[in-house]
């Protein structure tokens, strides 16, 4: 019982003197919550932004094919089977020349075969086999199987996406990669400075403090918890965002990436994954803040004990 | 013998009740204090370190970091309960030998030991031994200092700033109020714990400095030229409150240049001259 109103009356200073740093700091907080919300609500984006990505990625394999143009005189009925043999080959579709023709009119708007034969001649085009991988990642390895096959003319399969892809990952890591590490530069920085100008203000009180025999931690213990607090006001305020512009996002997306089956993730709270981002988030901010007010009083700290 | 706390004897005083347990003033740790204070010690003087001495300085020197000397081979022995004066010129090191037995300077060379534990000594070691951080914190929970430009927060109250020592050393605001009061009474402030400091006059601020050095009920109290800055009348009031205290067991070292005020106390004085402590009275 005792120990208990003990370590209840050691809370409520705590808490008391957390909050004065905090009136004594006046705008300073926020600029330093501002700076290490954005921090943090950029790598909220990145971090969306990749798994999007990714998930595109994912999905993409099951529908990627590998198109087979046969040599012209052989027929695509002959080699399926053979195909169809090879491994980590899901499913092989045989497309005639004579089909392929006829969506190919189609397409050009021409209804009438007679007219179109009598212009074009002869049908020009070869048979044709779609090959679909078990995933998106083998589909190389499987395209140039097929490649060695004897009347294979060409094959081709969606690298140029998954190649774009794999930039615009690239891409999303370094750059996201590079702001945060300027960022946090800078937020660690300002708390810094916060902080230390909230120890200046105090600094009487501080010395008064040593002077009675109060402990370091004791004293400095504050201004600990309060770049903690700067961290996870900040990153619950980052959270938010990144919830509230993930309809943003898709749009911007859809519009420069030119790329419509780009998907933001929309996970739901069920999930472990809706959980990642929050955490990270809050365990950046903590991680920063605190270690951030750890530099501003260890010179302190250091000098007077 | 052995932890036996002289002063705050129950009776004499109101305050007793919140005195600290005794058997916490004499720190058991031998590495916080060199395991000195449990030399059983006889003889007319006390020995250094034993339980009947509050403040042993053997062989202490001061150089600053400059190559000036401040004091050299320095030697005091102040019993508990003892009223001492230190008196030297501008300049001889009166302050700086009350610093290095608040922790607040460390010394050169010899040993410096208060209320039983070693803040520093050089004697027989390779690297001199420094009090650690937290025994440091915890010997000056036991100790009041009192300076001459009183260093009171101007932001805050009388009460809050007699409070504020207390609630820095952790106390429950229950137990802070419980004190207040009493100590207020002794420095005779109790009607103007509202006032912020710069509303008190100059002896009253000085008063205000001594309640906050006193309300955690200090075994030796250090009072660096508290009559510095006020005129005879509030002097020789600081002084009675001091000797009162003295009275009740608490060990005071004072610095003065003022020798009428020493003369007129009668206490035992120390005086600091061109680097050498001399035994005066």
């Amino acid at each position: 019982m005792h120990s208990l109103s003990r370590f209840l009356n050691k809370i409520r200073y705590l808490l008391q003197e957390t909050f004065l740093g905090l009136r004594r700091g006046g705008w300073l907080n926020w600029a330093a919550v501002s700076t290490l919300l954005v921090l943090l609500f950029l790598v909220g984006i990145g971090v969306e932004l990749s798994r999007g990505v990714d998930a595109t990625v994912q999905s993409l394999g099951g529908q990627l094919e590998i198109s087979v143009y046969l040599e012209p005189e052989r027929r695509g009925v002959d080699l399926q089977p053979q195909v169809a043999q090879l491994p980590h080959v899901a499913e092989v579709r045989v497309i005639t020349k004579e089909q392929a023709w006829r969506d190919l009119l189609l397409e050009m708007g021409i209804q009438d075969e007679a007219a179109l034969e009598t212009q074009l001649g002869d049908n020009p085009l070869v048979d044709a086999l779609r090959v679909k991988a078990d995933s998106a990642e083998i589909l190389g390895q499987v395209a140039e199987q097929i490649r060695q096959l004897e009347g294979v003319d060409e094959v081709y399969y969606g690298d140029r996406i998954v190649e774009q892809l794999a930039q615009i990952q690239e891409v999303l890591r370094l750059g996201s990669l590079s702001i945060t590490g300027v960022l946090a530069l800078t937020a660690v920085a300002v708390i810094t400075t916060t902080i230390r100008l909230v120890v200046m203000a105090r600094r009487r009180e501080i010395e008064v403090m040593q002077l009675v025999g109060a402990t370091a931690t004791w004293i400095y213990l504050p201004f600990i918890l309060q770049g903690c607090l700067f961290g996870v006001v900040s990153a619950l305020g980052a959270w938010g965002l990144v919830l509230g512009s993930q309809q943003l996002l898709q749009e911007a997306l859809e519009q420069l990436i030119a790329l419509p089956f780009l998907k933001v993730m929309q996970a739901d709270p069920g999930q472990a994954e809706f959980w990642f981002l929050p955490l990270l988030l809050l365990g950046m901010g903590v991680f920063l803040g605190t270690s951030s007010s750890l530099i501003a009083v260890r010179k302190s700290a250091g000098r007077w004990f | 013998m052995l932890g036996q706390h002289i002063g705050y004897a129950p009776r004499l005083h109101p305050w007793a009740g919140t005195a600290p347990n005794p058997s916490l003033l004499v720190p058991t740790d031998p590495e916080t204090t060199l395991g000195l204070y449990r030399k059983p010690q006889t003889g007319s003087l006390p020995a250094l370190g034993s339980a009947e001495s509050m403040v042993s300085l053997r062989g202490v020197s001061k150089v600053f970091p400059n190559g000036n000397w401040v004091f050299r081979d320095v030697n005091l022995e102040v019993r508990r309960g003892e009223f001492v004066f230190v008196t030297g010129v501008s300049g001889a090191g009166k302050s700086t030998l009350l610093r290095l037995l608040y922790g607040a300077e460390q010394a050169t060379e010899g040993t410096v030991i208060v209320d039983g534990v070693c803040l520093f000594s050089s004697e027989g070691r390779r690297r001199p031994y420094r009090i650690p951080p937290r025994p440091l914190a915890m010997l000056r929970r036991r100790l009041g200092v009192v300076f001459q430009d009183y260093r009171l927060l101007a932001n805050r109250t009388l009460a809050e700033n007699v409070a504020f020592v207390l609630r820095a050393q952790g106390l429950s605001p229950a137990e802070i109020r419980r004190r207040l009061g009493p100590t207020l009474k002794m420095v005779g402030l109790t009607e103007k714990r509202d006032c912020f400091p710069d509303e008190l006059s100059g002896g009253e601020q000085q008063r205000l400095s001594l309640a906050r050095a006193i309300v955690n009920m200090p075994v030796l109290l250090l009072a660096d030229e508290p009559t510095g800055n006020l005129d005879r009348e509030n002097s020789l009031l600081v002084l009675q409150i001091l000797e009162r205290l003295n009275s009740f067991g608490v060990t005071i070292l004072m610095t003065s240049h003022d020798p009428y005020l020493v003369e007129r106390a009668g206490h035992r004085v120390v005086r600091l001259e061109g680097g050498h402590l001399y035994d005066m009275r």
